[in-house]
């Protein structure tokens, strides 16, 4: 004798119904999808190397049937640095959201968890972040190290890693109130274990929506330092070193200027709105804020 | 209430030091000096002489307190590269461009962006409400170049109605302040519908349309007054923000203003230039901050009163 039981969803899957109800985020996600697979595929997809100057003849021509975005000044086939760019901003985008949630989730839980002297001492180092502006700091850092792939990536997980600890450290002083934290604790559990093994998992939310919030600045940060000429050296492609290029001959070869900005501003805006819908999906108490 | 403000300033003069100590040391540290360039080499001996005579052949920390004891005196030393004037005066002829027109765009951006703010979040779900999120959206993360480059592409290369660069003439204006515009706006068209909404909510509204106040008055006198302290707050640090813009949108625009200075001085390693720079910075961010708490504290009793807030 079994007794019919309603179908019982987890969270997951309420979450996942909620994304599915935002146009927007699931349009982004689309175009997401399909801008890291183009990043991965990158040689599949491009007839010449990002670096090959085979069409210097044609430097300049307009984009056409043969040359998909044209060339660009140094006889480049531009679709292949345009693809190719969407490697470098992503890597980018994703490893230092990786490094900041690295530093962001043992500082946020520390100062959540301990409270006190631990929390004081993590908020005036956020201080700290939020009055140097960050573009001129992380200018000072990138012409101190030389510059490089490398280093935009951990300057831009230094400056990234605040909203992460933020989101974590709220998250963490909520359930550290709950029963059965005090459980734990009752039953000799070590602070460490409890962090671990308690509040971490429970602030998977959060963690997932602040990794995936930092992309779009780390991003962000490399296009401006590129623009600036202090970024991704060449003749690695990036599309903020581009634009920065293009705007040099936007009245006679505007291809130079519009397909790296227009790249960028898509991919930004992908990750971000993606970013909003994964936030209102998976927590809907932080909506619009 | 005093005991709270003290604290405050007293942890933010900290951070100050702490940023001040920080940017010193890693300004020094960028390898090169300010007369490696290859532009005009010197001999050991002349680069060794002009380090001394300009007091860069001492220990960093002489260096260092000898900086700031000038900057408390408004002293801010002479920039390396235009030796011909002081920091101040370097300062004062080529931030009046940047300040106008990112002044001018912040409170036009402002002005638009509390407006359409006020009218998402009356129409909530309308045409208009969709307008301003998709505008905020495209403010808060396109990056300011890249805005600027599509004003230019728009504006000037396509339609060709207004210049895409200069400063001289008032329709060369037009653009750089739209670029300037752009953030403020998404942020006050988020903040205020957030902040209206908020406010709208609140059961002392549902009082005074059931007191049979017009819906006008009730927004205007009492729903806007109580959602305006988070909107003051973001003011400050926005308006300080724009100098970093200027790097942008001076470069996209050529506007003869303070942004090139940012680069170059780092590149060129001018420290005096350099760190006048950065903590000017610095500083209006922490006095917009401290300013911020003191409003927070006269306007919200819970904190005047030493309660937990």
């Amino acid at each position: 004798m079994t007794q019919a039981t309603p179908r019982q969803h987890g969270p997951l899957y309420f979450a996942w119904r909620r994304f599915a109800a935002n146009k927007a985020a699931v349009v982004s996600g689309l175009v997401l999808m399909i801008l890291v697979l183009m990043a991965i595929f990158a040689p599949l997809l491009t007839k010449t190397n990002y670096d090959e100057q085979k069409f210097l003849t044609d430097a300049y021509a307009m984009p056409s049937s043969t040359y998909w975005f044209g060339v660009d000044d140094l006889g480049r086939d531009f679709f292949s640095r345009i693809v190719y760019g969407s490697r470098i901003s992503l890597t980018i985008g994703f490893s230092s959201a990786l490094f900041s949630v690295l530093i962001g989730i043992p500082l946020g839980a520390a100062a959540g968890y301990y409270g006190g002297a631990v929390d004081w001492a993590v908020m005036r180092l956020i201080e700290l972040f939020s009055v140097v502006p960050s573009l001129l700091a992380a200018m000072l850092l990138g012409a101190l190290t030389g510059g490089g792939f490398f280093t935009i990536v951990l300057v831009a997980a230094l400056f990234g890693w605040v909203q992460v600890c933020l989101l974590v450290r709220a998250q963490v002083k909520a359930v550290r109130e709950k029963e059965f934290i005090r459980a734990a604790q009752a039953l000799g559990a070590s602070p460490g274990y409890i962090i671990w093994r308690h509040l971490i998992p429970n602030s998977v939310s959060p963690i997932i929506v602040g990794f995936v919030l930092a992309i779009p600045l780390a991003m962000m940060l490399e296009a401006s330092l590129s623009f600036l000429g202090i970024g991704v050296p060449p003749p690695l492609p990036s599309w903020g070193q581009m634009i920065n290029v293009g705007m040099n001959f936007m009245y006679f070869y505007w291809h130079l200027a519009v397909f790296p900005t227009a790249a960028l501003a898509i991919t930004v805006l992908a990750i971000t709105l993606f970013g909003d819908g994964l936030r209102d999906a998976l927590d809907p108490t932080l909506k619009g804020r | 209430m005093i005991r709270y403000i003290l604290k405050r300033a007293v942890s933010i003069l900290l951070t100050f030091v702490t940023v001040s100590v920080i940017v010193f040391l890693m300004m020094h540290a960028v390898p090169g000096g300010p007369f490696d360039g290859n532009d005009m080499p010197v001999s050991k001996e002349v680069r060794d002489k002009l380090m001394a005579s300009l007091g860069l052949d001492k220990p960093l920390y002489v260096q260092y307190f000898k900086y700031m004891w000038g900057v408390f005196h408004f002293d801010f030393g002479v920039p390396f590269q235009s030796p011909g004037e002081t920091v101040l005066q370097l300062l004062a002829r080529a931030w009046p461009p940047s300040l106008i027109l990112g002044g001018l765009g912040v409170v036009i951006g402002a002005t638009i962006g509390i407006l359409l703010g006020i009218a998402a979040a009356l129409r909530r779900n309308s045409w208009i409400d969709y307008i301003a999120s998709t505008l905020a959206t495209l403010g808060l993360t396109i990056p300011v170049f890249v805005i600027s480059m599509m004003l230019i592409l728009m504006f000037a290369v396509f339609l060709g109605w207004l210049p895409a660069k200069g400063w001289d003439k008032p329709n060369s204006w037009y653009l750089p302040i739209a670029a300037y515009a752009m953030i403020p706006m998404a942020t006050y068209a988020r903040y205020t519908r957030s902040a209206m909404l908020d406010v709208l909510n609140k059961p002392f509204v549902t009082v005074l349309r059931a007191k049979g106040l017009s819906e006008r008055r009730i927004i205007f006198q009492h729903v806007l007054r109580n959602a305006a302290l988070p909107m003051v707050a973001v003011f400050l640090p926005m308006f300080i923000g724009t100098a970093t813009g200027s790097i942008f949108v001076e470069a996209m625009f050529r506007v003869p203003g303070l942004g090139a200075y940012f680069v170059s001085s780092i590149t060129l390693r001018d420290y005096p230039l350099e760190m006048a720079l950065i903590l000017m910075i610095t500083m209006m961010f922490c006095l917009a901050y401290l300013l911020t708490d003191i409003v927070y504290a006269l306007l919200n009793p819970r904190i005047r009163f030493g309660g937990k807030s």
